[in-house]
């Protein structure tokens, strides 16, 4: 049996330091700041809470937390079972596997492994930013233009099948599978560096949603530009 | 002036009870500096010596480590939080309320449980973060990014189970959002959900099963992660640093 770690921790002496007490001295004085912040922050600003619940009252629009944003803002663009359960499942199965696709110990360390993967972060957070935010719009419009009423007349199985399962799914996929290419074709990408590609690309997606979903939808999840959402309606009365 | 002070603490340092407390000196020197931190349940986590790069904050960001600072607040927190609050529809909601203006300095604990839950989430992302684009997935740490994910996902059920607690309009309707989505599960939807919520809608059951799930489950899911995955980094040799 391969002994791996023993075989491959390279620790030398002359670059060591004691953890007594270089080490202890900033966790603690990190753990002091942080404990100081968070009393501030908590004497400053109260956690919020609301009227007991009621479920006759239903808030318009209803949102999950902010960290679950991303997904509610997914639901707007296709079916919620793909959007809420299967994506998101996927991507962490994905985000578990990573290691095991780059396998290579290239740049362990560094920071964007070289000038190149630093390039390539750049330029998939910017692919990703601006079509996700593209496509946002793009949905928005088309929906306000009868979009819907549109699908349900001429696409085949109306407006589930082609709306609301393939062409999400086709955009996700075939965005991803056209960022790699791009970035393999321009900087002759290996594993590590279109890994960086697709994992930037995610971030800056899982960003772009967060914020819209919490900055820029309001009442009846309808687009606003962030200085004007209108104050959540606490009480929507659905027959009222 | 300072003899008897002196004295005293000398007395005490070469006392029987000390010494069966602290087996090192006042930790100056190389030896007692290493005493120091593997004699000590707390600190033998670290290791007696780290390179000098893992010190490099702009390279750590300190993440990792918050995070789990974040994890003993929000334990302390929390638990003395459990002291005031009953999850039980009738009482949620107004055991809140007293903690907000009868409990002594309640509402600050409130605060910083609420805020430190936001933050942790925050912490653990900017971790994730951290150690991809250093690439500090790689050999021999495959199986430590995958518990990573794992600890990052419980991150989120953790916050989601505590945001339904108060039992007020804000957390009932943000929890019947993800109520749906996990009923439109394909293939075991309604079963799914039926378990997770303990019920066809949000209701008693619900909060009960939160609770638990917020306070015991995954907490211990958590912890127990959490040893694995700080004592995987000293078997794979600290914190990654160039070659």
């Amino acid at each position: 049996m391969r002994q791996d770690s023993v075989v491959r921790v390279d620790k030398r002496v002359e670059d060591t330091a004691m953890v007594w007490p270089h080490l202890l001295v900033i966790e603690f004085i990190a753990a002091m700041l942080w404990s100081i912040g968070l009393f501030v922050i908590s004497a400053a600003f109260n956690a919020p809470l609301q009227d007991h619940q009621t479920p006759d009252c239903t808030p318009n629009p209803s949102k999950a937390p902010w960290y679950l944003l991303n997904l509610q803002e997914l639901l707007l663009h296709m079916d919620k079972g793909l959007a809420g359960v299967v994506v998101p499942t996927l991507w962490l199965v994905f985000m578990a596997t990573i290691p095991y696709i780059d396998r290579s110990r290239e740049g362990v360390g560094i920071w964007f492994t070289s000038k190149n993967g630093l390039r390539i972060t750049i330029f998939a957070a910017a692919y990703a930013t601006l079509l996700c935010f593209s496509l946002i719009l793009l949905d928005a419009f088309l929906k306000a233009h009868g979009y819907i009423e549109f699908a349900s007349e001429y696409f085949p199985g109306g407006k589930q099948l082609l709306p609301n399962y393939v062409i999400p799914i086709v955009i996700m996929i075939g965005l991803s599978v056209l960022l790699v290419i791009i970035v393999q074709r321009i900087w002759d990408a290996n594993t590590r560096e279109w890994m960086i590609a697709i994992f930037t690309g995610f971030i800056s997606v899982y960003l772009v949603l967060t914020v819209v979903g919490t900055s820029m939808r309001g009442p009846g999840m309808d687009l606003f530009t962030p200085w004007s959402v209108p104050a959540t309606s606490q009480c929507y009365a659905p027959h009222g | 002036m300072l003899e008897i002070p002196a004295q005293i603490w000398q007395r005490t340092k070469t006392s029987y009870i000390w010494r069966s407390l602290f087996r090192h000196g006042y930790p100056d020197s190389r030896k007692n500096q290493s005493l120091a931190v593997f004699t000590n349940v707390f600190l033998h986590l670290h290791p007696v010596k780290v390179r000098r790069h893992a010190l490099a904050i702009p390279y750590t960001w300190c993440m990792g480590g918050l995070s789990f600072f974040l994890f003993l607040v929000l334990t302390l927190t929390g638990t003395l939080l459990m002291f005031y609050y009953r999850p039980t529809t009738e009482w949620a909601y107004s055991d809140i309320k007293d903690l907000e203006t009868v409990v002594i300095f309640g509402q600050l604990l409130r605060n910083m449980h609420r805020w430190a839950a936001h933050g942790m989430v925050i912490t653990v992302f900017l971790h994730m973060i951290r150690v991809f684009y250093t690439g500090s997935y790689k050999p021999p740490r495959e199986f430590n990014w995958v518990i990573g994910t794992l600890l990052f996902f419980f991150t989120i059920l953790l916050s989601y189970t505590g945001y339904l607690l108060p039992w007020d309009q804000l957390s009932f309707w943000a929890v019947t959002v993800g109520y749906e989505i996990a009923r439109a599960t394909p293939f075991i939807g309604d079963e799914f959900s039926f378990v997770l919520f303990g019920g066809f809608q949000l209701g008693p059951n619900a909060l009960l099963r939160f609770y638990v799930l917020h306070v015991v489950a995954l907490p211990l899911a958590v912890g127990f992660l959490i040893a694995i995955h700080f004592w995987r980094i000293r078997k794979d040799g600290g914190i990654t640093g160039p070659l």
